[in-house]
């Protein structure tokens, strides 16, 4: 804390807020809000006069509530930078403080939030995790008992700096506890709650354990755990450490803490596996090892950054095994807990990592980017032709199309992200998007469609999610119905309803139109836009007599492999249920619908003239799909 | 800003010279063999209109399999590449390297994922995961056979960092960056930098001190 305090490269911003952040690697634009302490920074030299003479007391976050703070504060004595802070919110105005501060004139009521832009070239994530609050697992009795306390609460109380000066005692009474039992995966490991392991909190639980006996010999002290798990260098040693010090260990996840209302004692009811019976014992205090969770305003902050969520809420990394510090984001990482529970050491590998993944960038004059972006075919667009239009200005999430009017629309390169939104909306077929041109994923369709095309289910996947949801389902390997033929678009706003139109003109069973959801859009607001269009196809087909099923818009991310699975198998069933005769009777009634939808198809630069090799490959896969 | 940025050079909508694609059956060990033969899928890719060359390799991004690519995009001439293998998301950028060692824009290789989303998901239905394996890597051939070179975009690089979090990771980072002398902006919401580390009371497994 100290050392990034004094290293002079690091200005450290507390109490500041990240609002927003736009651009691209290398060029972020980032709006930070440094919330008004009201006292000033250039002033205050942390003498504490402020806090000594103010008369209110409220509860301090940092001592888990368990001891008051001023209203004139900071959280703690070697608080970094050691600044107060005056609490609006609990101030009455009294003014003591601006009389102690006397002559150092620090403290100023008139300030503000300070917002602030900062031109940024890489981001590192490091937003931590939040811990479970126990209060909903009413068989624990958090917050009814007194003497149940959670592991941060015993964290604050067993330290010298903390509430009782590290005096270990029960709340109800004020004791000393003589019988202390620690509760492992409370909250974790609990389907109820969070399913998965919290990972550092067996051998946070033989910490605390091992503390409190060095403290109190004779304390008894029980850890109740479902596994003990220790597999980083040097844990399992002290995991012998505790057992050889005598703490006793009891397999058997607690059914229920009971309390007697007059002494404050508790009993805990357990099966003990090892024992192969149901226990009862009795504990002076009892501390609850909650499970690590993302942060309450981890949803917040993912839309802020426009990063994708695992499973749980954390930040899903970019590959979990070959890019686990990268966000699928170019130029933004994530280090520590924030992409998942991780202890101290973890942590700080993760910071380095972090490091090192973003000075690649900042030690480079230049970055070089995909040149997926779109591009204007000008002597197409209606606006070089006098007409007024500026669909695909409104469609850009990043303000990437300079349109004027009279003049053909222009894409700005270094705004562009390449999403496709606004090839996907241009109803002229103007625009095009390098390496995803409407004649190279035509050719994709006409191919895929070729044999058979009334059996197959097209499947149109968003590169960031549904594409990575298709992979995890194989990953998982969870089986799905082998008809479906995926392709794959940079955004579900790509997926130009001409293309839906071609696919099911030629014949195709189903089509998925998927892509992430609102929230996760790598794109900013592009899944809008596809959901929109996605939207207006489901009621045009609906109205045009198509059966339930065989369209079908999905919103599926990279981690819900489960749900591709799932959704495939739903639409083979869907197909499955439609009579023979009747599928072929539809696909022959809507041919001649697509076909007028699509009579300027062959206007589009490049695509008649591809669309005719693209036969002699549909041609070979014909001749070739005949059964010799 | 705009003006540092190199702009996409204009391209045409159709590539300028004949395809002469090469493909390239990836076994990745048994993750893909032992669902679907892979000399099936290359006899049946290497007949497709413009494809030249098909060949089966054990493990496409080992080396040996790389050194095949580029050693056949010289024999046979090849302009485009396709792959069936794995995922984009894990191996689109081995590929693009690969084939631009060996003289290619790395934007003329196309990718068919025949292990996640094929052998992976069909174990059960192995006549389908073949058939879908064929389809996946000749609708790659198809695109490969209208990509079009392209050029990587340059952009500026501001040299400042934001970390956003002041516990042990965030500050593990910022003085990582740092002392490389990259400027950091170290951002927390709370008043303390610290996070939840400097509320610990000793710590696992040495008991040193938290601050």
């Amino acid at each position: 804390m100290v050392d990034a305090a004094r290293q002079p490269l690091i200005e450290v911003k507390a109490y500041t807020e990240v609002e927003k952040v736009e651009g691209f690697v290398g060029n972020f634009k980032v709006t930070l809000r440094e919330k008004a302490k009201y006292v000033r920074a250039d002033r205050c030299n942390g003498c504490a006069a402020c806090a000594n003479a103010c008369p209110v007391e409220v509860p301090n976050y940092f001592e888990m509530n368990l001891a008051p703070r001023k209203a004139a504060y900071v959280p703690m004595s070697q608080s970094v930078p050691l600044i107060y802070n005056i609490d609006m919110d609990a101030c009455i105005h009294c003014y003591k403080c601006v009389e102690a501060c006397g002559a150092l004139e620090a403290i100023d009521f008139s300030m503000e939030d300070k917002v602030t832009e900062e031109d940024i070239g890489a981001i590192v994530v490091a937003t931590g995790f939040g811990h479970f609050d126990p209060t909903p697992m009413t068989e624990y009795g958090y917050g009814r008992f007194p003497n149940v306390i959670t592991a941060m609460e015993m964290e604050r109380l067993n330290n010298s700096a903390g509430a009782t000066h590290g005096l270990v005692i029960r709340p109800s009474d004020n004791n000393r506890p003589q019988k202390l039992a620690i509760i492992n995966c409370v909250g974790s490991r609990d389907k109820r709650y969070n399913p998965s392991c919290s990972n550092f909190c067996c051998m946070y639980a033989i910490k605390n354990a091992l503390l409190l006996k060095q403290m109190n010999p004779d304390m008894d002290i029980s850890i109740y755990y479902i596994d003990i798990r220790t597999p980083s260098k040097g844990y399992e040693e002290f995991y012998d450490r505790a057992r050889e010090a005598g703490i006793k260990f009891i397999q058997g996840r607690p059914a229920e803490i009971t309390e007697d209302p007059d002494s404050h004692q508790l009993f805990i009811k357990s099966e003990d596996i090892t024992l192969g019976r149901v226990i009862e014992h009795e504990y002076d205090l009892v501390m609850l090892n909650q499970a690590a969770v993302p942060q309450p305003d981890q949803d917040h902050m993912s839309s802020v950054l426009n990063v994708a969520q695992s499973p749980g809420g954390w930040f899903m990394e970019y590959h979990p095994k070959l890019r686990p510090i990268d966000s699928p984001t170019d130029g933004i990482f994530f280090a520590g807990a924030c992409q998942g529970p991780k202890d101290i050491p973890a942590s700080v590998a993760q910071g380095s990592a972090a490091a090192s993944r973003a000075s690649r960038i900042l030690h480079s004059d230049t970055w070089q980017i995909e040149p997926t972006v779109a591009v204007v075919w000008s002597d197409r667009c209606v606006s070089g032709k006098g007409q007024a239009c500026g669909i695909c200005e409104r469609a850009c999430p990043y303000g990437a199309i300079d349109y004027t009017k009279g003049i053909s629309a222009e894409v700005i390169t270094a705004k562009c992200h390449g999403c496709g939104a606004c090839v996907g909306e241009c109803p002229h077929d103007a625009i095009t998007q390098l390496h995803y041109t409407d004649a190279q994923v035509l050719a994709q369709i006409r191919t895929l469609l070729a044999v058979e095309p009334e059996k197959k289910i097209l499947a149109f996947r968003c590169q960031w999610c549904s594409y990575g949801g298709a992979d995890l389902a194989g990953t998982s390997h969870f089986e799905y119905s082998a008809n479906e033929r995926g392709l794959r678009v940079m955004c579900s706003a790509r997926m130009d309803a001409d293309l839906i139109y071609e696919a099911y003109r030629l014949g195709a069973g189903a089509i998925l139109y998927s892509g992430c959801h609102p929230q996760d859009c790598h794109y900013i607001t592009g899944q809008i836009v596809g959901a929109k269009r996605a939207a207006r196809l489901e009621k045009m087909f609906a109205r045009l007599g198509m059966s339930p099923g065989r369209f079908r818009t999905e919103w599926i991310s990279a981690a819900e492999g489960d749900k591709y699975a799932r959704v495939i198998n739903e639409m083979q069933a869907a197909l499955d249920a439609i009579p023979e005769d009747q599928l072929k009777a539809e696909i022959d009634r809507l041919k001649p619908e697509m076909e007028k939808k699509l009579t300027k198809l062959n206007e589009i630069p490049g695509v008649e003239e591809a669309m005719i090799q693209v036969d002699f490959i549909v041609k070979d896969l014909l001749n070739k799909a005949v059964p010799v | 800003m705009n003006e540092e940025v190199s702009k996409p050079k204009y391209v045409g909508a159709m590539p300028e010279d004949e395809p002469r694609i090469g493909v390239y059956v990836c076994h990745c060990g048994s993750n893909i063999a032992g669902v679907i033969p892979p000399a099936e899928v290359v006899d049946f890719a290497g007949s497709l209109p413009g494809v030249v060359h098909a060949a089966e390799t054990m493990y496409a991004c080992a080396d040996s399999g790389q050194r095949l690519i580029k050693e056949d995009i010289k024999k046979h001439g090849l302009n485009r590449v396709v792959v069936s293998a794995c995922s984009v998301r894990m191996h689109e950028p081995t590929f693009r390297a690969c084939v631009a060692e060996a003289g290619l824009n790395p934007f003329l290789m196309e990718m068919a994922n025949i292990r996640e989303q094929c052998t992976w998901a069909h174990g059960h239905d192995r006549e389908g995961a073949l058939e879908k394996a064929k389809d996946l890597t000749a609708a790659a051939v198809a695109k490969a056979s209208f990509l079009t070179p392209l050029d990587m975009i340059n952009v500026p690089v501001t040299k400042k960092a934001l970390v956003i979090g002041g516990g042990v990771a965030g500050i593990s980072a910022a003085l990582d960056l740092a002392e490389q002398k990259i400027p950091v902006t170290l951002v927390e919401k709370q008043p303390t930098i610290g996070g939840v580390m400097a509320q610990l009371n000793k710590t696992f497994p040495t008991m040193d001190c938290s601050i």
